[in-house]
């Protein structure tokens, strides 16, 4: 193990991807700190209204000295442009407003707190509320570094948060099909017979369904209109569902070949119950090839999640998703992504994770691979 | 090996119907039926519902339901009734079919085609500039969502619209006369479709080859997306099979022979480095319908995807049901098409 985390550690490529994603994953941790805005909030009407604001423009210079100085952004305002009668977001350069870091801004729970679910928060009245953001502007200027969607809401937070969802349903999916493919692998393997012949002919029925139907059908059990926090458990358990076919063929093919071995012969003649010697002594031969899985299902997954996020059918407002960011910006017509380009920023964010992981699981790949000279 | 094939569809009959079987198990465990949108309306009596339910056949046991369903399937070939369209489920269902088989058998093709001459020339030229391109194409290919990559080529043909529909009018670009003359719609300013299968005006009044033309524009994009997905990690694997057989002592021989490179390749190499991977077509099938999928959500190809979707929320089962079945088929003949492959590129089975 010692010796695969070496070899990982000379591969650049995989060194970049784990430093990336352990960012995201910090970045998504602290979420509600470093984002300036909440995940809903929206700016559509009222005193400040920036639906479909371009990204904020940071100003270096001062206009009157030319000097550089503290970064700072105009309020928005908007104006009909004469030639074409659309809506323009012109900066109004009377007032600029100074970038500050520290700021006080939306409350919020902080980040471990706020793995405690809200029922029990609130049950109890904890409800502990800091407001500290990493940066911000004061009102009515905002500073949305990656431009608003059709709420006025800052994509930057919104990334922020969405990555909250992408990249935990990944790993939890992931390690639930891990866990239904090697234990079904595991006992069919072993036993061999008839109840090898059930669970393959079960793994092959499976397959037969594309992953997609089977996904859509599965999703369709549950009600089409729940809350996003149980869509989250719905998701991890329907994506858990439908992989774990093809782990546990080949857990079953290792464990037919591991089970010959002398140590397991010597475990049963000691008297070791079946279910001890599968899980202690031959199971753990395949955890080379368990890792190996976990990390290529884990950008399988992700991509999985934001197509049924895309859908309509996963993640919903108002909470956010980087497939459903997508959809909801493709919902006013393709042709609003060409005027307004930041809005693809979740779709390149879910390239760059799922790139992430599939050099991390190349890396783990080539590490744990016997034929590669050490 | 007619008998052979003839005893791996056997084999896999059973297989069909575990499948039709849980799929319908499935549906029926989603809450409520179709009936149930009808309940708050006022104007309908509940005995009017009760006698729908049990026109429709929902009133009696799930297990009575399948048996009834496939029954009728496997005598008649009727897949029941759409509740949403009120007409037999076969008449909605296979037009779809056939749209969604079109677009996926045309990409495997391609995905088949280009693959294996791709991997073999990143094989032979390990790590050379070219290999390299390779290398990163493919990695990018296998990590983009192929739902935004169809997004982003739409977006990039609508922002090209103004660009093409100027020719007609004073721009002096050589470009913009250049995509003029190859677009699909220079009126428009298309240079190629951005949704639908076909235009219906353009395509009723033309003549076959017209209507062929047609749905060809139209299925620029989609198979586009489709096939570079697939592509992209199928290249993969036909490098790395090229790359471990090249090593092998029975090239050495042949080289050493003085077996033209080629003969060497195409015959010593591939023959034993594509066993795996043309019996993939099995596995690779349903992948590439499952992305198939997404894409024709995107650019409103009238496929399986966007209908199941829809057939889904309104918990329409038979129609539902007919699709999955249809899927499935399709599936199995894949199977059952890379075992016949497989046969013929490996001798070694032929003798089993």
């Amino acid at each position: 193990m010692g010796r695969a985390v070496k070899h990982v550690r000379r591969n650049r490529l995989a060194l970049a991807a784990t430093v990336f994603l352990g960012v995201m994953y910090f970045l998504a941790a602290f979420a509600d700190f470093v984002a300036p805005y909440g995940e809903s909030e929206a700016y559509y009407r009222g005193a400040i209204v920036r639906t479909y604001a371009p990204p904020a423009q940071l100003h270096w210079r001062d206009p009157r000295t030319g000097g550089f100085t503290r970064p700072f952004v105009y309020p928005l305002t908007q104006e009909r442009d004469p030639s074409t009668f659309e809506l323009v977001y012109k900066e109004d350069m009377a007032r600029p407003f100074p970038v500050q870091f520290f700021v006080q801004g939306t409350p919020y729970v902080p980040f471990p707190l706020s793995l405690i679910p809200e029922g029990w928060r609130q049950a109890t009245g904890f409800q502990p509320q800091v407001s500290w953001h990493l940066f911000g502007v004061a009102k009515p200027a905002l500073v949305q570094l990656w431009g608003a969607d059709q709420l006025g809401r800052d994509v930057f937070g919104r990334i922020l948060f969405g990555a909250r969802i992408t990249l935990t349903v990944g790993i939890f999916a992931s390690l639930l099909t891990l866990l239904i493919g090697v234990v079904v692998g595991g006992i069919s393997g072993f036993y061999g017979g008839i109840v090898d012949d059930v669970c393959m002919r079960l793994v092959e029925i499976l397959i037969t369904i594309p992953s997609l139907f089977l996904l859509l059908a599965l999703r369709a059990v549950f009600p089409l209109d729940a809350k996003s926090s149980t869509v989250f458990f719905i998701m991890i358990l329907i994506l858990g569902l439908i992989r774990w076919g093809t782990i546990a063929r080949v857990v079953r093919g290792q464990v037919l070949s591991l089970r010959e071995e002398e140590y397991v012969q010597a475990a049963r003649g000691l008297g070791a119950r079946d279910g001890r010697i599968i899980f202690r002594h031959v199971l753990p031969g395949t955890i080379s090839y368990a890792i190996v899985s976990l990390s290529l299902l884990i950008p399988s997954f992700i991509l999985t999640e934001a197509g049924l996020s895309f859908l309509g059918l996963g993640i919903s407002e108002p909470n956010s998703s980087w497939g459903l960011m997508l959809a909801s910006a493709q919902e006013g017509g393709i042709q609003t992504f060409v005027s307004r380009t930041w809005l693809l920023v979740p779709g390149l964010f879910i390239f760059l994770a799922v790139l992430a992981f599939n050099f991390l699981g190349d890396g783990l790949r080539d590490a744990f691979d016997p034929k590669a000279r050490k | 090996m007619i008998r052979y094939l003839s005893r791996r569809f056997v084999q896999l009959i059973p297989t069909l119907l575990g499948a039709t079987l849980l799929s319908f198990l499935l549906i029926q465990l989603t809450p409520g039926d179709f009936t149930d949108r009808f309940i708050l309306d006022p104007n309908i009596d509940p005995l009017q519902l009760e006698r729908l339910k049990t026109q429709l056949g929902l009133d009696k046991p799930v297990l009575v339901q399948y048996f009834v369903w496939l029954w009728h399937l496997v005598t008649s070939g009727y897949m029941g009734e759409s509740f949403t369209y009120r007409t037999p489920a076969t008449g909605v269902i296979v037009p779809l079919v056939l749209n969604s088989m079109l677009l996926v058998a045309i990409s495997t093709v391609l995905t088949y085609l280009l693959s294996i001459p791709i991997g073999v020339w990143a094989a032979t030229r390990k790590n050379s500039p070219g290999d390299h391109v390779v290398s990163f194409l493919t990695v990018i290919g296998v990590a983009v969502p192929n739902f935004f990559l169809i997004l982003l080529l739409m977006i990039g043909v609508l922002s090209l619209q103004p660009i093409i529909r100027a020719t007609g009018g004073n721009t002096d670009g050589w470009l913009s006369h250049l995509l003029g003359k190859l677009a699909y719609n220079p009126q428009l300013g298309l240079l190629f479709p951005v949704g639908g299968m076909r235009d219906n005006d353009t395509y009723d009044a033309a003549n076959w080859l017209g209507k062929i033309k047609e749905l060809g524009w139209h299925l620029v994009l989609p198979t586009l997306v489709i096939t570079a997905s697939s592509l992209a990690g199928l290249v993969r694997v036909v490098r790395a099979q090229v790359l471990d057989f090249i090593q092998m002592d029975f090239v050495r021989t042949a080289r050493a022979k003085g077996t033209a490179p080629r003969r060497v390749i195409y015959k010593h190499v591939l023959r034993n480095a594509l066993g795996p991977v043309v019996s993939g077509l099995g596995t690779v099938l349903p992948e590439l319908v499952t992305g198939a999928g997404l894409v024709e959500f995107v650019y409103r190809w009238p496929g399986i995807t966007p209908a199941f979707v829809a057939a889904i929320r309104e918990q329409d089962l038979y129609v539902v049901m007919g699709l999955l079945t249809f899927s499935g088929v399709f599936l199995i003949v894949g199977n059952l098409i890379s075992d016949l492959l497989l046969l013929l590129v490996d001798p070694r089975i032929r003798y089993q």
